[in-house]
């Protein structure tokens, strides 16, 4: 009986299931206790490693590699636009959505991994500040929930099965939900600069 | 001549109120430079699906048309606002602005970008709608897509480059620099 019902809702358990942790996490303030320890790794990434040498060395090689991972944080844009737009029926209406779903998929995992790399190298030229911003750390929490929420939540849910046989509201919630990810990533990512 | 016309414009821009209180306010001028990159997503990131569709990159089993006039209007939404607070960005610090080098070069890859979009959209008017379901766009199109994601990644590369300070006006000697970046003052004070 459970069996059955936690296969029926899997990613609905795995969400409330990680949601748990993290509260857990919380409460015995294993956040806090963990944060300082990983003052050294960032020191040792900007002042070690090879591309945090290059990145505090070249300036122009971090700001050509910065204007790369905004490309690539424009090219999620689109794609996430495009798509979830379509989902909320504001665009490509004559578009079926399965397609559109289905087709971005793959652009967006490859624009998705050169923004991390990239945004891997930006961070680690300045490691030892970001280490510090609460707004980092926002962005590293919304990034890890927005790629989890696509890899495991957005994209199982619409690839397999047609759009007509699914609860409208359910499509529009991921739709905005993704939205809402992607801007706060790029928002976020935004203000590490003016912090 | 022109230098000079340039710099004493930035220079009235400079002393208007509106001008100190924009690049004073902390919050102020951020929010402005983060709507502007955050509308990146929009207009940039439209374009690039369009350009992705027309290499054949990206939805090949879409109308290339479709997906051209359909991002059309989201896509203009967002330059539009892009240039609003691209205007107010300048008119900040408009001296600053004016006289580097990157801008100077934006502002002409932007232009290209926008002669070839005017090209692009005249081309795929005249194209008879055969290739329409096509995975590829014919060649001239496919062209102007790929000349269009060329210019746009360095138009956004000498955008991410005006913060820095590697050429400017006080930063070097180089005479042909200081002319294209619109160095008055250092031009004359080294008697070019």
């Amino acid at each position: 009986m459970i069996s059955t019902i936690l296969n029926q809702y899997k990613a609905t358990a795995s969400v409330v299931g990680l949601l748990a942790i993290i509260i857990l996490l919380e409460v015995f303030q294993v956040r806090d206790a963990i944060y300082p320890s990983l003052l050294p790794a960032f020191e040792w990434i900007k002042y070690s490693t090879p591309i945090g040498v290059i990145g505090t060395t070249y300036g122009s090689i971090y700001a050509t590699v910065e204007a790369m991972h905004l490309v690539s944080m424009a090219t999620i844009g689109g794609l996430v636009l495009a798509t979830d737009l379509r989902l909320l029926g504001v665009v490509l209406k004559d578009v079926p959505s399965e397609v559109l779903v289905n087709g971005t998929y793959k652009t967006f995992k490859i624009a998705l991994i050169v923004a991390v790399l990239t945004g891997i190298f930006c961070a680690a030229g300045v490691a030892d500040k970001v280490y510090y911003m609460q707004v980092f750390w926002i962005k590293m929490a919304v990034l890890a929930a927005g790629s989890g929420f696509m890899i495991f939540i957005k994209q199982p849910a619409l690839s397999g099965t047609p759009h007509g046989e699914l609860n409208p509201w359910s499509i529009r919630l991921m739709a905005i939900t993704s939205i809402l990810i992607w801007f706060t990533v790029a928002a976020t990512g935004r203000w590490i600069g003016f912090s | 001549m022109i230098n000079e016309l340039l710099l004493q414009f930035g220079q009235w821009m400079e002393a208007q109120q509106y001008s100190q209180m924009l690049v004073a306010g902390y919050y102020s001028y951020n929010w402005v430079e983060a709507i502007h990159v955050l509308t990146l997503m929009v207009s940039i990131g439209s374009l690039f699906v369009i350009d992705f569709r027309m290499m054949g990159w990206l939805l090949p089993n879409v109308s290339a048309t479709t997906i051209a006039h359909r991002l059309h209007k989201p896509m203009i939404i967002g330059f539009v606002i892009m240039f609003i607070t691209g205007i107010l960005l300048v008119y900040a610090k408009p001296v600053e602005t004016i006289q580097s080098l990157w801008f100077r070069i934006k502002m002409i890859l932007l232009l290209l970008a926008f002669i070839n979009a005017w090209i692009f959209n005249a081309r795929l008017k005249a194209a008879d709608g055969t290739w329409d379901n096509d995975p590829v766009a014919p060649k001239n199109l496919r062209t102007g897509a790929l000349i269009s994601l060329v210019l746009w990644c360095s138009v956004v590369t000498m955008g991410r480059y005006i913060p820095y300070d590697w050429v400017d006006c006080r930063n070097t000697t180089n005479t042909t620099i200081l002319w294209a970046a619109g160095c008055v003052d250092e031009l004359n004070a080294l008697g070019g």
